[in-house]
């Protein structure tokens, strides 16, 4: 049974997590504090981390920096309020896998928590998590598990063959898992304006409704045009 | 009775009688006395003379008599009587012998018999003298003896006309009395005039003052010979009511005109126009200190007109209501214009107004006032006092009140401002400051909305899934799911109610509340923010405190700022020293003695000293500029002296800034009674 680890200092809302997390199947180990969450990943080593941000004490971006610091691997999703993207993007730059809005609802939790658990797949089975391929003549990177400092420079070099094919347009395909960290995001973001700058169109297609949010946050999203799936992208007109 | 009439008597008429009647007097002593010794003088020289014809008879008539010569005696007696002007004083001369027989007489008829014993002379003595009648017309006989050696041979008669005598007094008399009657007349002329002299002035005088007494002081003063072009309107002081005179102006030093006045001690002209004494007797100085006293009266009216004048024009423009209310039975005595505008009421209801009933919330202080129960002397400043124009429409108004005499009443002078709409800008200003807190405050208080929502929404979401999944779930485990549900519906509500009671506005009536209930209700907003910023509280509430008159509303205002200002400080302290550094505000509240003290002390970096007496001021700040307007801490300041308290900064005990806030407690008497007609009046508006 995959062990996770929920922090957050409402005693209703661990207590619903537990229920929900028992119902799918999770051995679960809450705290009510970032301390006693430290104390309790040291001990249980969970795979998964659900953390509320705003905490008294210690806070959700403290723990997520010390269990990111004990061991990187680990899927930290992290918690906010409703809406507050800069905390989100606060923990994405120091290698959060998601965040969850408050309140939070059951196919988000679930979404999170599958995404979570590919992802764990994808890094071990030590997959690429950035690839190459050609759809109707156009060049489309794929990208799944999670894009971060080590991915990067497989998106820089996936991108740049890409660029290399055609140079006006360029398919960003993410799968459902995908996360983007900050340093992925930063390095989407000089991609993204290279292809602009050189009068290209940049198409980004089944990014996960939080990352969306994150494109908006960084203001990528005027700069793309976005697709739920590969089949909805208009044909793209053919190469020269 | 006469006593009576004297007094009655003009001044004129008592010295004429008095100089009269002294003269009189003295007439009438000299004519006795005179008289006296007229009458006297000359009967006694009449009577010498006589004795001295007799004698010269007698010694004469010694020789005839030894020799029985009677004829020779006769004709020396007649000799003797003819002689020059003896014949209109001697009346007649006999000669009798020894035994008192007549040897010769001048008689020309028989001679009268009687005359022989009328005046016998004694033995030895050298003469005798007596008045008698002779022929109905009266004389003296004067009787001489005749002696040869030491015998007496006969005696000598002789007879005086005494009408002769009294011709003569009749004639001094006749001259005396005349001279005494011009004398009478002269004095009766000179006491007549001098009595005038002195009494004219003075009617003068009278009818000068019956004029002034009436009011008329215009009457044009003529007293004295001599007016010497006294022209009063020549006076710069009658010209100018500013300018001092040091005949009644040496209260005011110096304060003198260029060219007109010395710059001395006093306001003194060099050539007073005005003030002046001539030479002369008393009349003429009493006449000119009389003038000098018209003049003075005339400057002063003239002043006091001016003054009055002033003020009535001042009291009539002035942009504020004026009252003149009457300390006695607190009614009003006068009102000026404005007031009639303000309160709509006319001038003719306004006077005679009982003046709490304009303002029946603060009753109880005006009362007070006019009964001088104070304590404090002089003017009286009554801040925001609510008051009813007609037609029972609510005001505000600040009110000086100042004691004054009033037509020999006591009276207090009030003053009101209106205030109401500065109020109104006070109310819209705090809540402006209010709902930027509430802004400030919204991430967090969004946070703290999001708990309970989410605990409902996983709730819920947890029963769907359930339900879908079509699992048994023991009722038990249900209704605590429930339960919970319901619980965090409440947190919910009871977050929103607080904030529905912060950002509400004031109603302008206050009411006694528990200092302790803003407290907590600016906790229950505030609190789990705090701690999420690694702030922790301690509360030292203390119990039963007496209450304090004001609004809960506003009074979780001052103590969201105070409690803001107290976080920002932690958290630069916070900033400084790293995470680690906690933060802690101390709430205390104590009571006792009429007076509730409220400290706040926090740990944070404190206040500089300098910036101490400013932190209070408008538009001050010590934050970066766009993190605030610099009003919070003013508005606070505002609100608190409302309700009549202070406040104090200090340093706090953990190094932070310590907020000391004084409110006085509410009495229980008279805030009870106010309390109730607040109730009362609570609900009219609520009716209107």
């Amino acid at each position: 049974m995959e062990k996770i680890l929920v922090i957050d200092d409402e005693q209703p809302t661990l207590k619903m997590f537990s229920l929900f997390l028992d119902a799918f199947g999770y051995d679960v180990v809450t705290a009510e504090s970032g301390e006693q969450g430290l104390d309790a990943f040291r001990t249980h080593r969970p795979g998964i981390v659900l953390t509320d941000i705003k905490m008294p004490g210690m806070d959700g971006i403290e723990v997520l920096r010390r269990i990111k610091a004990m061991d990187p691997g680990t899927e930290v999703i992290v918690i906010t309020g409703h809406g507050d993207m800069e905390l989100a993007m606060k923990a994405l730059h120091l290698d959060a896998a998601d965040f969850i809005n408050k309140p939070l609802g059951r196919k988000a939790l679930e979404d999170g928590l599958r995404r979570a658990k590919e992802r764990m797949e994808v890094s071990r089975s030590s997959r690429r998590s950035v690839v190459l391929r050609k759809v109707k003549e156009v060049p489309v990177v794929r990208i799944k598990g999670n894009l971060n400092t080590h991915s990067e420079p497989y998106l820089r070099d996936a991108c740049a063959a890409a660029a290399g094919e055609r140079e006006d347009v360029l398919v960003l395909d993410f799968e459902d898992n995908a996360s983007i960290n900050g340093a992925g995001i930063a390095a989407l973001t000089g991609i993204v304006t290279d292809v602009r700058d050189r009068g290209g169109k940049v198409y980004v297609v089944g990014l996960s409704e939080n990352f969306k949010k994150v494109f908006d946050t960084v203001e990528l999203s005027p700069m793309v045009e976005m697709y739920p799936t590969m089949a909805e992208v208009p044909d793209l007109p053919g190469g020269s | 009775m006469s006593m009576f009439s004297f007094q009655a008597m003009s001044l004129k008429n008592k010295i004429f009688f008095s100089t009269l009647a002294v003269i009189m007097i003295i007439s009438v002593i000299i004519a006795l006395l005179a008289r006296w010794i007229l009458i006297s003088g000359l009967s006694s020289e009449l009577e010498l003379r006589g004795v001295a014809v007799a004698r010269s008879i007698s010694e004469r008539a010694g020789g005839h008599l030894l020799d029985k010569d009677y004829p020779a005696l006769l004709s020396l007696l007649f000799e003797e009587t003819r002689l020059r002007e003896r014949q209109h004083m001697i009346n007649y001369v006999f000669v009798t012998d020894r035994e008192n027989a007549v040897l010769a007489h001048t008689f020309t008829r028989p001679f009268p018999d009687r005359l022989r014993h009328v005046n016998p002379i004694p033995a030895r003595a050298e003469k005798s003298v007596r008045l008698l009648r002779i022929n109905s017309s009266p004389a003296y006989d004067i009787g001489v003896p005749v002696r040869e050696g030491i015998y007496r041979i006969g005696s000598v008669h002789v007879g005086l006309n005494k009408t002769h005598i009294d011709s003569l007094v009749a004639k001094l008399r006749f001259m005396f009395l005349g001279f005494i009657s011009a004398v009478i007349v002269i004095i009766f002329g000179i006491s007549h005039r001098l009595a005038q002299y002195i009494t004219s002035p003075v009617t003068k005088l009278i009818a000068i003052s019956d004029e002034l007494s009436k009011g008329n002081f215009d009457v044009p003063i003529h007293l004295g010979p001599q007016q010497g072009g006294w022209d009063m309107s020549d006076c710069p002081a009658f010209q100018d009511a500013n300018v001092p005179c040091w005949h009644f102006d040496d209260q005011v030093p110096g304060r003198a005109q260029d060219g007109e006045m010395h710059h001395g001690p006093l306001g003194k002209c060099r050539e007073c126009t005005f003030y002046r004494r001539r030479s002369g007797d008393e009349v003429i100085q009493l006449a000119d200190s009389y003038i000098n006293m018209v003049w003075s009266i005339r400057l002063y009216r003239r002043r006091l007109q001016e003054s009055e004048g002033k003020y009535r024009s001042l009291f009539n423009s002035g942009p504020d209501p004026i009252f003149v209310v009457d300390c006695s039975d607190y009614t009003i005595l006068d009102a000026n214009p404005r007031s009639e505008e303000l309160y709509n009421y006319s001038k003719k209801d306004l006077v005679g107004l009982f003046f709490p009933d304009l303002c029946p919330d603060s009753a109880r202080e005006f009362m007070d006032m006019f009964d001088e129960k104070t304590g404090q002397d002089g003017c009286i400043y009554f801040p925001k006092i609510l008051q009813y124009k007609r037609g029972r429409k609510p005001f505000y108004v600040n009110i000086h009140a100042c004691p004054i005499s009033y037509r020999g009443r006591r009276a207090v002078i009030l003053a009101a401002t209106d205030i109401t709409e500065m109020m109104e800008k006070d109310a819209q200003l705090i809540q402006a400051s209010k709902m930027k807190t509430l802004g400030e405050m919204s991430a967090g208080i969004a946070h703290e909305l999001n708990q309970p929502l989410n605990a409902i929404k996983m709730s819920s979401e947890y029963l769907v899934m359930i339900a879908e999944s079509g699992r048994r779930v023991e009722e038990e485990k249900l209704l605590d799911l429930f339960g919970d549900i319901s619980v965090q519906v409440d947190r919910a509500t009871e977050i929103i109610n607080n904030l529905r009671a912060f950002g509400r506005k004031a109603t302008l009536r206050r009411e006694q509340i528990d200092i302790n209930a803003p407290i907590r209700g600016v906790l229950s907003i505030l609190g789990k923010q705090f701690m999420l910023q690694d702030i922790d509280f301690r509360l030292e509430l203390g119990e039963s405190l007496p209450l304090v008159v004001a609004h809960d509303n506003r009074l979780q205002q001052v103590f969201f700022n105070i409690l803001t200002n107290a976080r920002d400080a932690i958290r630069e302290r916070q900033s400084k020293s790293g995470t680690e550094f906690s933060g802690m505000i101390r709430i205390r509240t104590t009571g006792g003695a009429g007076q509730v003290t409220v400290s706040i002390s926090d740990n944070g970096s404190g206040i500089p000293l300098h910036v101490r007496d400013k932190i209070f001021e408008p538009f001050f700040t010590t934050k970066e500029s766009g993190q605030g307007m610099g009003l919070g801490l003013a508005i606070c300041m505002g609100i608190i002296r409302d309700y009549k308290g202070s406040v104090e900064i200090g340093d706090s005990s953990a190094g932070g800034t310590e907020f000391k806030i004084y409110f006085p407690g509410a009495e229980s008497g008279p805030g009870r009674t106010v309390d109730d007609k607040g109730q009362q009046h609570g609900k009219d508006s609520g009716n209107r």
